[in-house]
């Protein structure tokens, strides 16, 4: 209880919950009011020697830009440097055989923002869209992109032709599992050095008066725990609430396609992801199951975490032993992708059996499906992560038991072997 | 009141407490002695449950020492430790509820402790803002907040000065008289001479000596008299002659001296003094025991000679 208390007592678990998404909230805040409605205003020179635009452009759709023409060669130093041209940001160069190589270029004195190159982009590709149709086709500007439209060549399991668990999907699962190990190494830090404070100031001592080492270790790992799960709830509260209201008052029509003509492409991977975030992905389901993973994944690495900190002889005696743990962490979150690519590699059923890599993979299958009658595996690793993480909190309790009230030493492999045969 | 038998505890093939009994008296205070890596912390340790012995026992109170036990067992490790964040007042909240005080409990005997050793107005304060003393007398009361019937002080003098050495030990005494029992391993022999009742003597993890510190000092006297006296040291030391041995002297100024002395042969004390009677001036005279200080590196000199 004190530790939780410390926890939520601290400023920077405050600063951390509630400044920490609101960060979030800014920066995406940020990302859609100047990514979306960019403040820039353009005017850009198109070089078209050979008149093959005829001094036409679908301007006037944005106001930010606005286009001139010229029909002579002009070559870049001179729009880089002539005062004549002084006026315009950016020049694109239309050279004559544009019809047929489809090459041109932009040339900009200031980078443009990803809205401005997109649109520019568009508006030129348009128009030469047009001219190609005219030129080379009878048919209307409608029926030429219907025909340049590429072909939408879906691949789709037999089980599930409406691609409800899609890669898209397990991707989500990959994000659940990414939050559930990035939580563990914070949260695992947090013990550590927890741990590692106690011992240096020796206040160890009189709490192992009171309590038993490995009440002492559990209520370390379960107060510190208890934090992580609430500062991840609230983060989630806070950045799910921030979003809705962004989505329902300031961006409201953000995404309305007759405002964003010149971002189709963004659109339509937006409402992609807007139907899977909303409809496809099962959040009761994964949430209840993301709970499960976490607390188990985090209590078997919060006991390594602990006995770490235990048998370290100082605060930075630890460091060279975290490093392998740091490295698994970073494997748990390879073999999630791994899963996501190989959902249904036998390989992936161990990766999710083994309890190092089980709650990343575990969530990647999870999110992306299982195939008929395999849900079991579901259980199978929850069950092993389970009983994993009980055997090593009580190999960690005889680490945290035996080494510490030893101080001072250099920490050493040998020193970890034979404290754990102390019984 | 704590019953320690054949206690022994290895560490490897090392042995840290080899075969140690000894037994603490409700109401007395013992001290736990003996030099740098004997094994006091480790035994220390095993009373207060932090480690297991390999064999042996532990009895309290009659019983065999369980964890419930520690609510009236209090601690002040040798390393002292407190997390500098909290306030002294939250930190006896936290010790206390680990002790299993109620709040209202905690509240009173912190009021009472801080009071009695002039520190109410640090209740508020972080650990931090103490200086090391003070940190070392709130951490005194904290051992002692929950009124334990066994107080265990590993060297419970170090960092204080002598006013708060005096008050320690006042304090000590004060419990020892309300029927508490107090074990204290210091190095310090002379408080160990002052306040303690018994004392146990540990060498190389073996016990070596126990019994009472006037009984100790009783078994380890040489036979050895002081003379306090003023006159001639020339005259004194006629005055001996063939029947005493001069072992040292030490001048005090206007004449005053006093001189050491061994008997020879069947000589006694009182043939001594009727010797010097008529030769100078006797002032004082009594027989020397050795300080606990000198049984001590007598004791754990001989013991290492002998291996």
């Amino acid at each position: 209880m004190r530790e939780l208390r410390e926890r939520l007592g601290s400023r920077s678990f405050i600063l951390m919950a509630i400044l920490g998404p609101l960060v979030v909230l800014t920066v995406t805040y940020l990302i859609f009011q100047f990514g979306g409605k960019d403040q820039q205003k353009w005017h850009v020179l198109i070089v078209d020697p050979a008149n093959v635009m005829e001094h036409k452009i679908m301007s006037g759709e944005d106001p930010n830009i606005t286009y001139s023409f010229a029909t002579n060669y002009i070559e870049i130093e001179q729009f880089a440097d002539e005062k004549r041209f002084a006026a315009f940001d950016a020049m694109v160069e239309v050279n004559e055989k544009v019809l047929s190589n489809k090459v041109a270029f932009l040339f900009y004195r200031e980078k443009p923002s990803f809205n401005m190159s997109v649109n520019i982009r568009y508006q030129v590709e348009r128009r030469l869209e047009e001219v190609l149709a005219k030129q080379f086709t009878k048919l209307s500007v409608t029926d030429f992109r219907k025909i340049k439209q590429p072909l939408n060549f879906a691949f789709r399991n037999v089980y599930d032709p409406k691609d409800v668990k899609s890669d898209l999907a397990g991707w989500v699962g990959l994000f659940f599992g990414a939050v559930i190990f990035v939580f563990i190494f914070l949260f695992g830090m947090t013990i550590l050095r927890s741990v590692s404070r106690e011992k240096t100031n020796r206040v160890v001592e009189i709490l192992l008066a009171t309590v038993k080492p490995r009440s002492l270790m559990l209520g370390k790992i379960l107060g510190i725990g208890i934090s992580a799960f609430l500062q991840l709830f609230l983060w989630c509260l806070i950045i799910g609430l921030g979003l809705y209201f962004m989505r329902e008052t300031i961006f409201v029509d953000m995404y309305d396609a007759s405002n964003q003509v010149a971002a189709a492409r963004q659109v339509s991977d937006y409402n992609q992801f807007v139907e899977l975030v909303f409809d496809r992905i099962q959040f009761g389901v994964m949430i209840f199951y993301f709970s499960l993973f976490f607390t188990c994944g985090y209590l078997f690495y919060g006991a390594f975490f602990a006995a770490l900190g235990a048998v370290s002889g100082s605060e930075s005696d630890g460091q060279q032993f975290l490093i392998p743990l740091i490295l698994i962490l970073c494997f748990a979150l390879y073999a999630g992708y791994f899963a996501l690519e190989n959902p249904d590699s036998p390989l992936t059923t161990f990766l999710m059996y083994f309890p190092f890599t089980a709650p990343v993979v575990a969530m990647v299958k999870l999110s992306i499906g299982f195939a008929e009658g395999s849900a079991y595996q579901l259980f199978v690793s929850l069950f092993l992560l389970l009983a994993s993480s009980i055997g090593v909190i009580a190999l960690a309790a005889r680490l945290f038991k035996n080494g510490l009230l030893q101080f001072g030493h250099t920490l050493r492999f040998k020193n970890i072997i034979l404290w754990l045969k102390i019984k | 009141m704590l019953e320690i038998q054949e206690l022994t505890k290895r560490y490897q093939r090392k042995a840290a407490i080899d075969q140690v009994s000894f037994s603490l008296r409700k109401g007395e205070i013992f001290g736990l002695l003996g030099p740098n890596g004997a094994g006091k912390t480790t035994l220390i340790r095993i009373i207060n449950k932090i480690i297991e012995p390999d064999s042996g026992t532990i009895r309290f109170n009659g019983d065999l020492l369980q964890q419930k036990h520690l609510a009236h067992i209090g601690y002040l490790p040798e390393e002292r430790g407190l997390y500098k964040q909290m306030t002294v007042e939250a930190h006896a909240h936290f010790l206390g509820a680990l002790r299993g005080m109620s709040k209202s409990e905690i509240n009173t005997s912190l009021d009472y402790w801080l009071k009695k050793f002039n520190c109410a107005d640090w209740r508020k304060k972080r650990i931090q803002e103490l200086s090391k003393g003070m940190a070392q007398k709130v951490q005194f009361i904290y051992a002692i907040l929950h009124e334990p019937d066994l107080l265990i002080l590993d060297e419970p003098f170090s960092g204080f000065d002598p006013v708060n050495v005096e008050l320690i030990k006042a304090e000590m005494q004060e419990m020892k008289a309300k029927g508490k029992t107090i074990l204290i391993s210091t190095h310090n022999m002379r408080s160990v001479e002052e306040i303690c009742d018994r004392v146990v003597l540990i060498h190389q993890s073996k016990k070596v000596l126990e019994g009472r510190v006037s009984e100790i000092q009783e078994q380890q006297k040489t036979g050895e008299y002081a003379v306090k006296f003023r006159g001639n040291m020339i005259a004194f030391v006629n005055a001996l002659w063939i029947g005493f041995e001069l072992i040292d002297k030490e001048i005090l100024g206007d004449d005053r001296f006093i001189a050491r002395v061994k008997m020879r042969g069947d000589n006694s004390f009182e043939d001594l003094l009727k010797t010097l009677m008529g030769q100078v001036k006797i002032e004082a005279a009594w027989e020397v025991l050795p300080s606990m200080n000198e049984v001590f590196i007598s004791t754990v000199t001989t013991e290492s000679d002998e291996k």
